[in-house]
């Protein structure tokens, strides 16, 4: 039996200690469920957290909204907490001024502190194999024998509700089975809210997901719900694995620019449908290595103008256009043009409606066609599989590309816009349609782009929150 | 009226001719567009088709501009529009002729020797003429200036399809050819090489075959399995359907899509596959409905190869086009009002697999029809490849377009001349096969067999594959798609 009832967090912000806030947090924690909470680091888990173990007002500040149902008993597992004890620890050692050598207090005193069943806690001691310890002083564990302190600790305590902040790290694998097997067996007496990282250690009874970013809590998934548990898989995957974007194929390498050139110059453009002109006497340079911004309202010719750019729009042969080293309209084929870029758009996801597998189609960017229709070489195979790795995708190579959710449509688009890494990426809105997880998703990717490579972005987009760092050029229309 | 130049040849030559179709490999275009390069090409009319092959061969990096007659430039037509909001040139005959090094002859067919003769004398010496079609030079024995080369470039699709495969890194399989006596210099087949590579062609696929063979192969085609069987088909099927009690709207859509749904079979794996999809009675059934059709129709098909062939088709035709099109007007405003056209398909499911089941018919019609071209154009001499290029191969293009807008939709997108010759073998067709319709129930079109199980006699179920699988259609069948498989998508 539950002493729980339901937990309510509702509009609330939290200051702690001015160094972090947690804001917009609406949360309701039901006496059935188990929760874990997830995210990057420094997104907010362990504070999101500790306002279970009730640290407002004890270390933190609350500064608008309420919680609701707070349980007397939280069994707390956390560094935090370790920290916090081995660091009273250390003060009492600073306070002894007296020259003699001081053993800090014994793990016993620590683990019977708080004790609520004192069998439990022997059979834990028994089975995290601590017999031999608890004369020693709690200070002279090592991480993992503190960290199996704080567990029987709290798993003693009977508490109404367990809150495990990382509680596996530091443990080694047949501690970890046997804690997993011992908080299995608690599931029906008491809810437990547990801060994990990594997809894979998420126990079989966890019913939902918070995932935290930036300090708000964004998304909550039902672990029944599989395409959104899917996606959050994916999104944490790109967030937290340390993404190396793949190489280019350097057996079909793109033919190297002159650096002193600008990639792209555009002269007294104009755009005109029927004699009405969309664009007029516009001029934009763009030189390499800048990352640009285009906005303007719908039907303000944002599309229309990057078309010129890739030679999709017929108006470019009577313009004067200048890109990668080619006049416009002097002998050159598109396909010279386009393998200095990559592009996504709706409208490409649109025309992209093949059959083909998701590593074809990453595969194709090497070709510039939408679907494939030359032999792709082994490197080129093996440069897909990284991408798809590091999409989180590596398992469904083969599957068919027009059979995915749209979010994964768009993620491998993107891939393929990169996978030769183009000296010009145009991006035209790409998280247009996508819902806020995928949104993520492509903005982390493309922030990975635009940090470390080669590659010159243009960024269309009309969200003012869709920003990406390192954009500092900017065209209104 | 005009000389009929395959008439003027010598048997010898005409089988030769007739015989010439090789299918080219990706590695034979290593040069690309360059024989095109620094070449002015003018492209005579702007419609579907030659708005597409023109911003195809601009995107490669060829020089196109369009010529239009003064009255089109004037009243800003369709045709004037479509070049230039595209960003082309666009000037009359007078203007840009003069200045070509490759005109685009991509008129109508009935138009052709009006613009030949209106642009021959304006043409640079030593200059190029294409066509995409060789009626003009084989039916109409349109002479050309001895200096002027002329090549055939044919995309075997309509020109929305030229387009959008070009943009998304493709093409469509295409036909070149080289007017024989008309290549002064020996650089017909280069420039027709570079043209195929400039429309995107070589990457699915280029057919070098003959003006003869094209045009002799391309008419029988497109009037008898193409377009006629499916137009005749289409009205024979469904009236059965309704005069036996079937729901009209059901009828409706079970042809409209059905023509589309078994022939995507064919394309995948020719008339076995498409056979290969119905149960075993089934398609014993459906053999044996289509070896009586065939029976019935073979001196049908017959009469329209000799027909065509000989020339006598070419003249009647032209006969009325010179009596503004009396015949073929006609025609058509009778097809508009056939019950089938009036009637919308209902709002009912048909699963993929019933259109099979219940369209046994339908697809014993598709089988006699390819079967029956096939084998009427090789024994008139045409190639293997040819010949299954114009009966299967094309039997799905044209099924989608009446799956889009049933047979209006397919009669406004083919050419003048498959129309004519559409109405032609429907008007023979129907009379012909009336006592066989007599006998049909829905069992083989509508309802599907009604049999208590799916158990047939080894012996027969053996006898029906075997004829099916040998079938020379199937032989060249295999060969060819096999080859397109290398070159094509990879899907």
């Amino acid at each position: 039996m539950t002493h729980c009832s339901t937990i309510r967090l509702d509009n609330l912000a939290v200051n702690f200690d001015d160094r972090f806030q947690l804001t917009d947090i609406n949360w309701q924690i039901e006496p059935q469920q188990h929760w874990v909470i997830t995210g990057t680091n420094g997104a907010g888990k362990s504070a999101l957290a500790a306002i279970l173990a009730g640290v407002i007002n004890n270390g933190a500040e609350c500064l608008s909204g309420t919680v609701e149902g707070l349980p007397a008993r939280v069994g707390l597992v956390s560094f935090e907490a370790q920290a916090a004890l081995i660091d009273a620890e250390l003060k009492k050692d600073d306070a002894d001024i007296m020259d003699v050598i001081s053993e800090g207090t014994p793990v016993r005193e620590i683990l019977y502190e708080d004790c609520q069943d004192t069998e439990l806690a022997e059979q834990l001691i028994e089975k995290f194999g601590l017999e031999l310890l608890l004369d020693r002083s709690f200070r002279k564990l090592s991480t993992g024998e503190s960290r199996k302190v704080m567990l029987i600790r709290a798993l003693a305590s009977k508490p109404d509700l367990l809150v495990l902040d990382e509680p596996f790290d530091g443990l080694d694998t047949k501690t970890l089975g046997m804690l997993q097997q011992h908080l299995a067996t608690l599931i029906d007496t008491v809810p437990m809210v547990m801060v994990l990282n990594r997809f894979d250690e998420f126990p079989d009874f966890i019913t939902d997901i918070a995932y935290v970013e930036k300090g708000t809590l964004q998304h909550q998934v039902r672990r029944d719900d599989a395409r959104a548990y899917a996606e959050l898989y994916q999104l944490l995957h790109l967030k937290t694995t340390d993404l190396t974007i793949p190489t280019a194929d350097s057996e079909n390498a793109i033919p190297s620019l002159d650096p002193e050139q600008p990639l792209v110059r555009l002269n007294n453009i104009t755009i005109k449908y029927d004699e009405k002109k969309v664009i007029s006497d516009l001029n934009w340079t763009i030189n390499p290595n800048q990352h640009w911004q285009l906005s303007g309202p719908n039907g303000s010719g944002k599309t229309g103008l990057l078309s010129l750019i890739t030679g999709d729009h017929p108006q470019c042969y009577v313009n004067d256009i200048f890109v990668f080293g080619f006049k416009r309209g002097s002998g050159e084929s598109i396909w010279q043009i386009k393998q200095f870029i990559g592009y996504v758009s709706t409208a490409l996801q649109w025309e992209y409606r093949v059959g083909t597998s998701i590593r074809n189609v990453i595969i194709s960017g090497f070709y510039d066609s939408i679907g494939l229709y030359s032999k792709s070489t082994d490197a080129q195979k093996g440069i897909a599989d990284q991408w798809l790795a590091l999409l989180g995708m590596a398992n469904r190579a083969d599957q068919p590309f027009n059979k995915l959710s749209y979010g994964d449509q768009r993620l491998l688009l993107i891939a393929r816009a990169m996978v030769k890494h183009p000296p010009l990426l145009i991006l035209d809105e790409p998280c247009l349609g996508l819902d806020g997880m995928n949104r993520q998703l492509v903005l982390a990717l493309i922030e990975k782009i635009c940090a470390g490579s080669e590659t010159s972005v243009i960024y269309v987009n009309h969200h003012p929150e869709d920003q990406i760092k390192g954009i500092d050029n900017y065209l209104a229309l | 009226m005009p000389n009929n130049y395959f008439n003027t040849l010598p048997l010898r030559e005409q089988l030769e001719q007739l015989a010439k179709c090789r299918f080219m490999d990706i590695s034979e275009f290593p040069e690309g567009v360059e024989a095109l390069k620094g070449k002015k090409m003018v492209v005579i009319g702007c419609g579907a088709q030659g708005l597409a092959q023109g911003m195809n061969l601009r995107d490669s990096g060829c020089d196109v501009s369009y010529t239009l007659r003064q009255a089109a430039i004037d009243e800003k037509r369709q045709s004037w529009k479509n070049a230039t909001e595209n960003g082309f040139t666009v000037g009359t005959y007078e203007e840009l002729i003069p200045t070509a090094d490759v005109v685009l002859n991509l008129t109508p067919d009935k138009q052709h020797t009006a613009v030949v003769k209106a642009i021959m004398p304006l043409m640079k010496q030593d200059a190029c003429l294409s066509y995409s079609h060789g009626f003009n030079i084989v039916e109409e024995g349109m002479k050309i200036r001895e200096d002027l080369t002329v090549i055939m470039v044919a995309p075997k699709c309509p020109g929305s399809e030229v387009r959008n495969e070009y943009v998304r890194g493709f093409g469509v399989p295409t036909l070149i050819a080289v007017h024989e006596d008309n290549d002064p210099k020996g650089e017909g087949l280069a420039l027709a090489k570079a043209y195929a590579v400039g429309t995107g062609g070589h990457k699915a696929g280029v057919l070098m075959s003959s003006f003869i063979a094209e045009v002799k192969s391309d008419l029988m085609g497109e009037q008898t399995i193409l377009c006629g069987m499916l137009q005749t088909g289409s009205l024979l099927c469904f009236d059965k359907m309704v005069e036996e009690g079937v729901d009209a709207g059901y009828a409706s859509k079970l042809v409209q899509f059905g023509w589309e749904t078994v022939t995507e079979a064919l394309k995948y794996g020719g008339v076995t596959n498409m056979l290969d999809r119905l149960s075993n009675p089934a398609k014993i059934k459906c053999f044996d409905l289509s070896e009586e059709l065939k029976q019935i129709m073979r001196p049908l098909y017959n009469k329209h190869q000799d027909d065509i062939i000989n020339g006598t088709f070419s003249r009647t035709m032209m006969e009325d086009w010179a009596n503004d099109d009396v015949n073929l007007l006609g025609w058509r405003a009778e097809t508009a009002e056939t019950a089938f056209e009036k009637t919308p398909a209902g709002d009912v499911e048909i699963s993929e697999q019933e259109f099979f089941d219940n369209g046994i018919l339908m697809v014993a019609m598709v089988k006699a029809g390819v079967e029956l071209a096939f084998e009427t154009m090789t024994a008139a001499g045409i190639i293997a490849d040819s010949a299954y290029y114009e009966s299967l191969h094309e039997t799905p293009l044209i099924a989608n377009t009446i799956a889009r807008k049933k047979l209006y939709e397919m009669n406004a997108t083919i050419s003048d001349t498959a129309e004519y010759g559409c109405y032609l073998y429907n008007h023979a067709c129907l009379p012909l096969l009336a006592d066989f319709m007599k006998d049909i129930k829905t069992d083989v079109i509508g309802r599907g067999l009604n049999v208590e199980d799916n158990g047939v006699d080894n012996g027969r179920l053996i006898e029906v594959n075997e004829a099916l699988r040998s079938h020379p259609v199937e032989a060249i069948g295999s060969v060819l798609r096999g080859h397109m498989a290398d070159m094509k998508k990879i899907v």
